[in-house]
């Protein structure tokens, strides 16, 4: 399966050496070779601290991860060297080359996680020091003086520079926010799912139990004003509605928070004009088709699509450069272009499939803070990608998040590759046959008092 | 576990979120794939339009045939496919007729044949179904113009050494085919040929500031008072009421002619015409203002529009293909306007086109021929889908009053006091008859100083094949400067020197 996975993104990128000038690209053996050693890592790590866990999962993510590497070498490649298209300036010629490394440091942190994590409830002990490096993560961008906090051409302050490299750090924020919520809502899912009033076969929450909901919507609703990042915004307040709702099972807390969801956006979007652009990008996308209107992005990625058709044009083939910062939210787009209608419900089928597994050992794993913490993690994945495929295909509102695996850029790639190692951590204890018991059950004497 | 009731409503709802996607994106990539496409300004389909060879302009008549545009093979350089790019081999001679084809839009020609040339016409159908069976790239369909190279090259250089703003159109009287027609300034249509739009927009904006105005095509577009040329079309109307009975009429021509409100007319240079008592034919050849102010009084404003009307002027629907700016001579009741009208001065606005059609009309015994430039439209296998089928316009003058008319037209070149005897007879061109008329146009709008210089005629005076109208703009008198331009293209249609 692995093999399949690496031979797949090989060719892949052998065939976007055909594609753009007739011949097999530069690079073949090496980044093949980097990559094919990358991932045998990954799975020697798997086979000898997780032996038990999901067999699919890391072909799937290396699957991604992979593609991900021959689209932006695709990209990079635009324009240069004599190849057809044009330059994309956002992207400079040694952009592969940093998004191989940047694989290898996700792995690394896979392997980390993998090797220093032998059971998720470890991580519950640090559930508030973990809730609160994840908001001063998350919050650290809007600090008054941090250096690069802008993203070029975005107006979204999510990054922050530390010698010479860029980090978003809410991405790694999203991961300890997430084991927070688990360790919250492991405790308090008693309380919380207390009924109060029934309405409209409803039952309706406690007043005073609001508290927690009302925090995190102020939370994320905080990130959206201060940083321009209603992307982030949805998918941290998406992710703790949906884990608030597998802890008590309770739908009126669903109801709540996507109302309070709704509520905040629309009040967002009347208030804030970058929110209300996007909105009339969405409904309006063709108002202009001028490189400086504000749906050209998404106009350029819808025709890229267009343009992929049905069988796509094939790698190479296409014109993904007109799309701007094609390489990272709309990375989506270029494979619809390239690889068509065909190769874009592949790889959301592989997505499914990744989160599918991540659900599927939840429910298989007994305890209950790494049964909420990985239906939280899986749910985070699909919902980052339902956010960014539906904003770039424009389902939804557009709102820039990475797609996982995909898009350039290291600290999305890292720390769904550490996502991913939770979630076979997960799995691995789930199907970890249950020890041999040291005494038979059936020999116990049970002593009744008087 | 309760938990896990949840966790299986929540796969439900990401396997919703997923259908979801999967059908935004089959909705987008296979139903709007289309519609996508033909959005303007898709970047992407941009290339697509130029990756089919657009047909050849071919001008087809005396010294041809001659291409004169094709598309020729680049290499794009964003797609990297082969894509055509248009190319005008002799750019700037044909520009008024060729036009240009450009990433925003053509003219000329070029966008009045789009449609052949692109090979999306009607015609062309069968043949394109039969290259895409046979999986044959698309082609377009070839132009074939009646423009002869050597009449177009003659007025091209004829206009390049005169130097100044002027139109010219020259064109088979007993058909109506153009044989050649430019105008002064040109341009390089290869210019507006980049696929760069940033670099079109740049050079449009350029040729558009320059005063000179080098995108306009004078020979069709632009009007100017016609000047004593106008005499042609008084002189019929007088032959045709009856007011005159033959050339040798004797008119009234006095020096000067007292207008009914008071005004003075004057003969050019304040000449008097044969003692003020000429027969028509002579006071045409020396083109006297009174004799023809007199005459047009005599036939009236209604009767004189009505006599231009059958020439052609005032058709505002007149196309050859491209659309012809209708040549104007107003409705007149007063009589002094009237006079003043006669001798194609005041209100009257004429094209070289429509100077030429007046010299056909008179040509070919009377009967105007619709002007055009297509001889024929060629499928890439060479068979013809549509060719032009000469056709009347009108039936300007009698016969008699078109012979009448050639008499005094051949006196104006022959007979040494003719205001074109020494430019465009005997002395000019030795033993070759061309008939035709001066005319020197106060050009109040210009105010440059000098009169627009107007000649119409066609040769061989007994046997026409070709009628020339040229106006040059400041030119001064017309036989000075209009008509040594019509000669050079009628010796170079006609083979004599």
């Amino acid at each position: 399966m692995l093999a399949f996975a690496v031979a797949v993104v090989v060719f892949a990128y052998a065939n976007v050496g055909f594609g753009l000038n007739g011949k097999l690209p530069s690079g073949l053996v090496e980044y093949g070779l980097a990559f094919a050693a990358i991932i045998a890592v990954a799975h020697l790590a798997v086979r000898r601290f997780a032996p038990w866990a999901d067999p699919l999962m890391l072909p799937l993510a290396a699957l991604l991860n992979g593609l991900g590497i021959v689209m932006i070498y695709r990209l990079q490649e635009s324009g240069r060297n004599g190849n057809p298209g044009n330059q994309i300036s956002t992207i400079s010629s040694s952009t592969t080359t940093s998004q191989v490394l940047y694989s290898a440091v996700g792995v690394a942190a896979f392997v980390c996680v993998l090797v220093f994590i032998r059971d998720v409830k470890v991580l519950q002990r640090y559930t508030y020091t973990l809730g609160a490096i994840g908001l001063i993560l998350i919050a650290l961008p809007a600090v008054p003086g941090m250096p690069n906090s802008t993203v070029p051409g975005t107006g979204a302050k999510i990054q922050i520079g530390i010698g010479g490299f860029t980090l978003q750090p809410e991405q790694f924020g999203e991961l300890a926010l997430a084991v927070f919520f688990a360790g919250y809502l492991v405790t308090k899912r008693d309380v919380l799912s207390l009924a109060g009033r029934r309405f409209l076969g409803i039952d309706l929450p406690r007043a005073r139990d609001l508290g927690p909901v009302l925090i995190a919507w102020g939370a994320s609703l905080l990130v959206l004003v201060f940083e321009s990042d209603i992307g982030t915004s949805a998918l941290f307040f998406g992710l703790f509605v949906a884990m608030m709702y597998i802890a008590t099972q309770r739908t009126s807390w669903l109801l709540i928070g996507v109302l309070l969801f709704v509520f905040g956006a629309y009040v967002a979007s009347k208030l804030f004009s970058h929110v209300g652009v996007r909105f009339a990008v969405w409904l309006h996308p063709w108002a202009g088709n001028t490189p400086t209107h504000n749906g050209y992005q998404t106009v350029q990625g819808l025709e890229g699509l267009g343009f992929g058709g049905i069988f796509g044009q094939g790698l190479g083939h296409g014109q993904p450069f007109w799309t701007p910062l094609v390489q990272s939210d709309f990375i989506m787009t270029a494979f619809g272009e390239e690889l068509g209608l065909t190769g874009l419900m592949a790889m959301l089928l592989i997505f499914g499939l990744l989160v599918q597994r991540g659900l599927r050992a939840s429910i298989a794993v007994r305890d209950p803070f790494a049964k909420l913490l990985g239906g939280g993690l899986s749910f985070a994945i699909a919902l980052q990608v339902f956010i960014i495929v539906g904003g770039v295909t424009n389902l939804i509102p557009l709102t820039g998040i990475t797609t996982p695996f995909l898009s350039q850029g290291g600290s999305s790639l890292i720390a769904v590759w550490a996502l991913v190692a939770l979630l076979m951590r997960i799995s691995d204890t789930a199907r970890r046959p249950a020890p041999q018991p040291i005494q038979d059950e059936g020999m116990t004497q049970v002593v009744r008092a008087g | 576990m309760n938990m896990n009731r949840a966790l299986f409503r929540l796969s439900l709802a990401v396997l919703l979120m997923f259908v979801l996607l999967l059908l935004n994106v089959n909705y987008v990539q296979a139903f709007q794939s289309t519609s996508l496409a033909n959005r303007p300004g898709n970047a992407r389909t941009f290339d697509a339009q130029f990756q089919y060879q657009r047909g050849s302009i071919v001008a087809a008549g005396t010294g041809g045939p001659t291409t004169i545009a094709e598309s020729v093979p680049t290499k794009a350089s964003t797609s990297g496919n082969t894509i055509y790019q248009r190319h005008y081999p002799d750019g700037p001679m044909y520009a008024a007729i060729t036009g240009y084809d450009s990433i925003y839009g053509a003219t000329g020609v070029e966008s009045a044949y789009s449609k052949d040339l692109e090979g999306t016409a009607p015609g062309l159908a069968v043949h394109n179904l039969i290259s895409l069976l046979t999986g044959k790239a698309k082609q377009g369909a070839s132009v074939n113009l009646t423009v002869s190279p050597a009449a177009q090259k003659a007025a091209y250089q004829a206009l390049q050494q005169e130097g100044r703003q002027a139109g010219v159109v020259a064109l088979n009287p007993r058909t109506g085919a153009i044989l050649a027609m430019d105008s002064y300034p040109s341009y390089n249509p290869n210019l507006l040929t980049t696929f760069d739009g940033t670099k079109l927009n740049k050079v449009d904006k350029q040729l558009l500031t320059q005063p000179s105005q080098p995108l306009l095509n004078r020979a069709i577009n632009q009007t100017y008072p016609p000047g004593s040329s106008f005499k042609i079309i008084t002189g019929a109307a007088g032959f045709s009421t009856g007011k005159l009975a033959s050339p040798q009429t004797t008119v009234s021509a006095p020096q000067p002619l007292r207008l009914p409100n008071g005004n003075f007319l004057n003969n050019d240079g304040d000449e008097t015409c044969f003692g003020g008592q000429p027969q028509v034919i002579q006071a045409f050849l020396l083109s006297c203002n009174t004799a023809f102010a007199n005459i047009g009084m005599k036939v009236g404003g209604p009767a004189l529009q009505s006599q231009a009307n059958k020439f052609g002027w005032n058709d505002a629907n007149l196309t050859i293909p491209m659309q012809v700016s209708p040549s104007v001579i107003p409705k007149e009741t007063d009589p002094s306007f009237t006079a003043m009208g006669s001798i194609g001065q005041f209100d009257d606005q004429v094209t070289p086109l429509q100077e030429a059609l007046d010299a056909a009309a008179i040509a070919n015994h009377g009967t105007l021929m619709k002007p055009y430039l297509l001889q024929s439209v060629l499928a890439p296998d060479l068979t013809t889908i549509a060719s032009t089928t000469p056709s009347v316009l009108s039936q300007a003058v009698t016969p008699q009053v078109a012979s009448d008319m050639q008499s005094m037209m051949v006196q104006v070149t022959q007979n040494t006091a003719g205001t074109a005897y020494q430019t465009a007879g005997p002395p000019a061109v030795g033993s070759l008859v061309i008939a035709g008329k001066t005319g020197t146009a106060e050009n109040t709008v210009s105010g440059a100083g000098l009169d627009d210089a107007v000649f119409t005629c066609f040769a061989p005076a007994n046997n026409p094949q070709i009628a020339v109208g040229v106006i040059v703009k400041g030119g001064g008198f017309g036989a000075d400067a209009a008509a040594p331009i019509a000669v050079k293209i009628i010796e170079a249609y006609l083979g004599v020197h």
